[in-house]
């Protein structure tokens, strides 16, 4: 939606599509803040924002890339606080920042324990403001079905039409992808249903390279068995971290940080916690106790009514059961700082996009910081480009049609599998072999499976034929999403011979291998399936050092 | 005997005296002693909560100010609203000191009593459907309703928001069922007994509130009813007086009878007619008596 | 656990209602959301609903379970199932069905967007930091801005039902959450569209929307905020105005009601002469008190006393509603509970472990790993 506001307010006429309703996307559902240097709590700056993501990242980040979002994290919040937001504040009626992971400073912002709420619906206002003017649409319950690219340019979208059925070409001078991540490969994740990698998918089968497949980031406190997210504005707030005994384990791990270190080292403490068998029915608990009744009512209603509802826990009184789960994906569609792509007509932004601000790993507060700046970025581009492109283009049917062929042989198959098997042995195999820690015979085995599934995918069954809200067919085609995107990862990281950020082998490569490993990775799709190349990381100001918290 | 203070509300005063009679005659059967409270006003119904909530505030807190001041630990009502607003603004006071002490530094400088908290508010339906007073209820329904069909009518404010009312689960209450049960009448079911009777739009927005009020009359005469029974005095009125309008817009001539709760209960209880006051209904209470006395 | 389900199915294609019976096998912790995918992916595919987040945060899954709205993944069923109860799963109220469970949101959205529900900052150059604004003035805009758009209020309220066109409950607290936002501009102007037929004064106070709601955001509650807020700026000629403003007249001068007066206080003379035969037919009945001599109160003069002291205090307007949620979180672990909680600790006898840090224990084992 940022990015459909920019390019609307550049001079552009937007459509927007999405297969969902725009605020019931799951950046709505993001919890504990949105970061930027503006120094309210304490002393900050965007330099002291840049070092921290870009030791965040393990120093995979692009440099670059990562001072643009840090340089211009603070006017965009500002623009949203005008818009409207609803942030919280602090004493002096200021927007309020907090404490959040791997942060040398407090600086994300955030309300009370629902920020991604209260931004996506300050975003839709705008939107409707724009409906209001004429000249943004949106497509609600559009399905993306496959890029429509024509002579070495991207022309549009072929979509699935959920309300009415039926497959429609819409049409655009430049298209953004800004269509989320992918955690629902595993079973055990934050995610929303929604999430299955949709835009990487069709881009990587129009030909375009995807970066750093390799990279999904596992959140330390998610709700077993439901996977939804406690925020970790929990441990912001002061929360702890304890295992089976009580003992805080996180000193043990990250001695300075404890509990706020970055993401991907909480949770393989915590799993090592759990492995150790000093975990309490698989997970860990956080404990918010000691914050009394009124600031866990006040700064965290939300996650208490999510334990409440999903774990049957009051964290006024009792500690939460949390584990870590697949959240966000670091990985993407390749762009470059104004999220374009190498075809002409293509852009992206957010967490569909690499380009690359996070690098190994991503710290919290910073995703939703990237959507709006690189949102505003690549909705600016987009609009600045289709507005230069002064011709008209003739698209042909072809798309279309390809697209046509392939749904008939698709409702046409009555015998076969249900995909709801494929599904859940892709979740629980992917958690089992490609998770917080990677073992070379697990991810070995891993691609084993997937290539299992994939062939049992070719004979799978979509059970509704008809045309109206046909969930049943978009669910089907998701999961083909998500098994060629699984594919990608496992291979990425079976050929990732060190551990970095997220991507952690414990047993064969322990380490860090800045010779060999420090770059990105690219995959792309062939006939045979994904092919693997690398490319440098664009370093600025900082060069690798060792990664302690 | 249990000591309640008593506060009627504006209809039981005026347009439903009915109401009141029939309470206060009923009450020492069911184990109640009413101490009517005077010095009190209107409870501001969602009107006066609407137009000046503060106001609104001070003026249920000198109503509980002045209940708790009668030395009973429970104030009792007869109308679904004033039991909303009274338990809302005792929810307000007793859980924020510093509100209880701007409201009570202004009541006491008018010469009203400050109030601390001490009173319970509680409609008079909910002392008589469970507990002691249920049991005294059925002693005392010695004359009973010998089968009649009632159909009761709750209304919104007895029911939501459960969380300040909280007496019974909102969307599958029990107390009116079981009071007829008791009285050995025999409960109707129809869905519209839960919804909106229209009272409080029926004069801004009269067609909107008849389609409402319809839908509970049209139900309960489907479904055999020979008479409704409400525990508010204003679903009472928009019930009872506004069936003629009823008439008037669908030429649907319901001719349904509509009691008070204290009224059902004390013909169960053997009220004589002058403690009942039927003649004071719109609608015609005499085919109920005519089965009845047979 | 076997929890069996009944839905309403509706095929829009061919206009059929059917009610289908479903019975599934599911974790003890599943919720209707949990039993509907199961039902789809393994008894009947065609089966369709909204769902995304599956935590209460997106808004997509509201439908009605014996014929209340609620959220499907916020309803756990494990009682239900144990009971034995069937409940019955049907879309939501008030709004067309598209199929099965599934609603067309249109009309809701076109009720939204007619409230202008953006900012009206009353600028256009945004400066060059935030707006200063108090914790306080923010704290006014909470409950509103807890809102998910799911559409239980809509889908339950009485009014609506009655008057398709009402705004209804989503649409008016959206409306409350931007007038009382201390950086909107346009508060008069959106008070006298909201006051329009239709609007404001429209609300039955079924508060059906209170009950249903999710997320605690109490839509009623909102719409009073807004009528006070619109009779402080003396947007109020409205009829339900008018009848509120006499309600308050009454109470500072006779203190009961003055029930006669209402109606021409409300509709006006003229109207008023026109219900004449209604009002003898209850003049007949003894329900039109005489206004001639008033019914006082005693002691009336504390109630006019009062009025101008609070009318001083200038607690005017939306201000004016306490929204009682720290006293109701009390209510929630009961009245003792709470206290006796507060009491013992949060470590006390049963309670978990108090947590330690691993130097703090002389025989903890050393820093491993």
């Amino acid at each position: 939606m940022r990015a459909a506001i920019e390019a609307f307010d550049t001079g552009a006429s937007v459509g927007v599509v999405s297969k969902l309703h725009p605020t019931r996307s799951h950046s709505g559902a993001a919890e504990g803040g949105i970061n930027a240097a503006l120094g309210n709590s304490a002393e900050d700056s965007p330099e002291q924002h840049a070092f921290d993501t870009v030791k965040g990242s393990d120093y995979l980040g692009d440099q670059d890339a990562i001072e643009i979002l840090a340089q211009e994290a603070p006017g965009d919040i500002y623009q949203l606080e005008h818009w409207g937001c609803v942030f919280s504040r602090d004493d002096q009626g200021r927007l309020a920042q907090r404490p959040f992971g791997a942060a040398g400073s407090p600086r994300t912002v955030y309300s009370a324990d629902i920020t991604g709420h209260v931004l996506i619906h300050v975003l839709y206002e705008q939107v409707m403001k724009r409906m209001e003017q004429g000249g943004m649409t949106v497509h609600e319950e559009y399905f993306a079905w496959r890029l429509a690219v024509e002579d070495g340019r991207c022309v549009g979208v072929v979509c699935w039409d959920l309300l009415e059925g039926g497959l429609e070409l819409v049409v655009g001078k430049s298209v953004v992808l800004a269509t989320g991540g992918m955690g629902r490969i595993y079973r055990a994740t934050t995610n929303a249903y929604a999430c299955n990698g949709d835009g990487m998918a069709i881009a990587l089968h129009a030909g375009l390279p995807l970066k750093d497949m390799e990279f999904m980031q596992f959140h330390p406190t998610t709700l077993y068995p439901s996977g939804v997210l406690i925020t970790e504005g929990c441990r912001g707030e002061g929360g702890y971290l304890i295992n089976r005994d009580g003992e805080r384990f996180m000193a043990r791990y990250a001695p300075k940080a404890l509990e706020l270190a970055s993401r991907d080292v909480v949770s393989r403490s915590e799993t090592t916690e759990i492995e150790a068998g000093r975990g309490v029915n698989g997970s860990v608990l956080l404990d918010l106790r000691h914050l009394g009744a009124e600031r866990v009512l006040t700064r965290l209603p939300g996650s208490r009514e999510l334990a409440m509802t999903f774990a049957g826990v009051d964290p006024i009184y009792d500690p939460i059961p949390v584990r870590p789960g697949a959240h966000y994906h670091m990985g993407g569609v390749e762009t470059d700082n104004w999220g374009a792509t190498e075809l002409p007509g293509l852009y992206a932004a957010g967490e569909v996009a690499c380009v690359s601000v996070h690098g190994a790993n991503r710290l919290g507060g910073n995703s939703l910081m990237e959507t709006i700046t690189f949102g505003r970025r690549a909705g600016q581009a987009a609009a600045e480009a289709a507005l230069a492109d002064v011709g008209q283009h003739e698209v042909s049917g072809e798309e279309l049609a390809k697209a046509e062929r392939g749904l008939e042989t698709l409702l046409a198959r009555n015998e076969g599998e249900r995909p709801w098997k494929i599904r859940d042995e892709l979740g629980a195999s992917m958690l089992e072999n490609y998770g917080v820690f990677r073992y070379p015979e697990r991810m070995e085995r891993q691609l084993e499976v997937i290539a299992g599934l994939r062939e049992r995918y070719e004979r799978v069954v979509v059970e509704d034929k008809g045309s109206v809200f046909n969930t049943d067919l978009t669910q089907a085609i998701e999961l083909g999403y998500m098994l060629d995107l699984a594919w990608c990862m496992v291979q990425a990281g079976l050929a990732r011979e060190e551990s970095r950020g997220a991507h952690s082998r414990p047993s064969d490569f322990p380490e860090r291998d800045d010779e060999r490993f420090l770059k990105h990775s690219i995959t792309r799709w062939t006939d045979e399936g994904p092919e693997l190349s690398y490319e440098e990381v664009r370093m600025t100001k900082w060069q690798p050092e060792v990664r302690t918290y | 005997m249990r000591h309640v203070a008593y506060y009627k509300g504006c209809l039981a005063s005026l347009s439903a005296k009915e109401l009141d009679i029939a309470t206060q005659a009923l009450a020492p059967k069911v184990g109640l002693e009413l101490e009517e409270l005077e010095a009190v006003t209107c409870c501001g119904a969602g009107d006066i909560h609407e137009a000046e909530p503060d106001y609104y505030l001070h003026l249920n807190a000198r109503i509980l100010a002045y209940a708790e001041a009668t030395g009973a630990d429970t104030l009792m009502t007869v109308c679904n609203v004033c039991t909303l607003n009274l338990r809302q603004a005792n929810h307000a006071l007793k859980g924020d000191e510093a509100l209880l002490g701007r409201v009570n530094a202004n009541l006491v400088s008018v010469g009203a009593p400050a109030y601390s908290g001490g009173v319970e508010v509680m409609h008079f339906l909910w002392l008589v459907a469970a507990g002691e007073g249920y049991e005294l209820l059925k002693e005392a329904a010695h004359k009973g309703l010998k089968g009649l069909k009632v159909a009761p009518f709750y209304g919104c404010q007895i029911l939501r928001p459960s969380k300040l009312l909280g007496f019974e689960d909102p969307d599958r209450p029990e107390s009116l069922e079981r009071i007829i049960d008791a009285c050995g009448g025999e409960a109707i079911d129809y869905p519209a007994k839960i919804k909106c009777c229209g009272f409080p739009i029926i004069q801004a927005r009269e067609d909107v509130a008849l389609a409402e009020l319809i839908q509970p009359i049209e139900q309960a005469k489907e479904a055999g009813a020979d008479l409704m029974v409400t525990p508010c005095p204003l679903c009472h009125l928009s019930l009872d007086a506004w069936q003629s309008k009823l008439r008037k817009q669908t030429g649907r001539d319901f001719q349904m009878p509509i009691l008070h709760l204290s009224q059902l209960i004390g013909v169960a209880a053997g009220l004589s007619d002058s403690e009942l006051r039927f003649k004071r209904h719109v609608v015609s209470v005499a085919p109920v008596t005519e089965k009845l006395a047979v | 656990m076997k929890v069996a389900l009944k839905i309403w199915r509706y095929d829009a294609v061919a206009g059929e209602r059917a009610l289908r019976e479903y019975e599934v096998d599911a974790p003890e912790e599943a919720t209707l959301l949990d039993c509907l995918d199961l039902v789809k992916d393994r008894v009947d595919g065609t089966l369709a609903y909204r769902k995304s987040c599956r935590m209460m945060i997106c808004g997509s899954c509201g439908m009605r379970m014996d014929g209340a709205a609620v959220l499907a993944c916020k309803t756990r069923m494990y009682e239900i199932a144990e009971s034995g109860h069937v409940p019955v799963i049907s879309a939501m109220g008030n709004l067309p069905i598209v199929k099965d469970l599934v609603v067309d949101m249109e009309p809701f959205w076109r009720k939204i967007r007619a409230v202008t529900p953006w900012l009206e900052p009353g600028y256009s150059d945004p400066g060059e930091r935030e707006n200063v604004v108090s914790r306080e003035e923010m704290a006014a805009i909470h409950k509103e801005s807890l809102c998910i758009m799911c559409g239980c209020c809509v889908s339950e309220c009485n009014s609506m039902e009655a008057d398709p066109d009402f705004l209804g409950p989503a649409a008016l607290a959206k409306g409350m959450r931007f007038v009382g936002d201390a950086r909107d501009q346009a508060r008069v102007e959106r008070l006298q569209a909201y006051s329009e037929p239709h609007g404001i004064w429209d609300c039955t106070r079924c508060y059906f929307c209170q009950e249903r709601c999710p997320k605690g955001v109490d839509p009623r509650d909102a719409i009073a905020k807004l009528g006070a807020e619109a009779m402080k700026e003396g947007i109020d000629s409205d009829l339900g105005a008018k009848h509120a403003k006499w309600f308050v007249t009454s109470a500072k001068t006779t203190g009961w009601l003055r029930e006669t007066e209402l109606v021409p206080k409300t509709q006006g003379v003229v109207r008023s002469l026109k219900e004449i035969g209604f009002a003898m037919n209850l003049l007949r009945h003894g329900k039109v008190p005489p206004p001639i001599p008033p019914h006082v109160a005693k002691h009336v003069g504390e109630a006019r006393a009062l009025y101008d002291l609070v009318k001083h205090e200038g607690r005017e307007g939306a201000q004016g509603i306490v929204q009682v949620e720290k006293p109701l979180s009390r209510l929630e672990h009961g009245e003792s509970g709470y206290e006796e909680a507060a009491a013992r600790g949060p470590y006390g006898p049963g309670s978990f472990a108090r947590p330690f840090l691993p130097d703090e224990n002389e025989t903890e084992e050393e820093a491993g790993t």
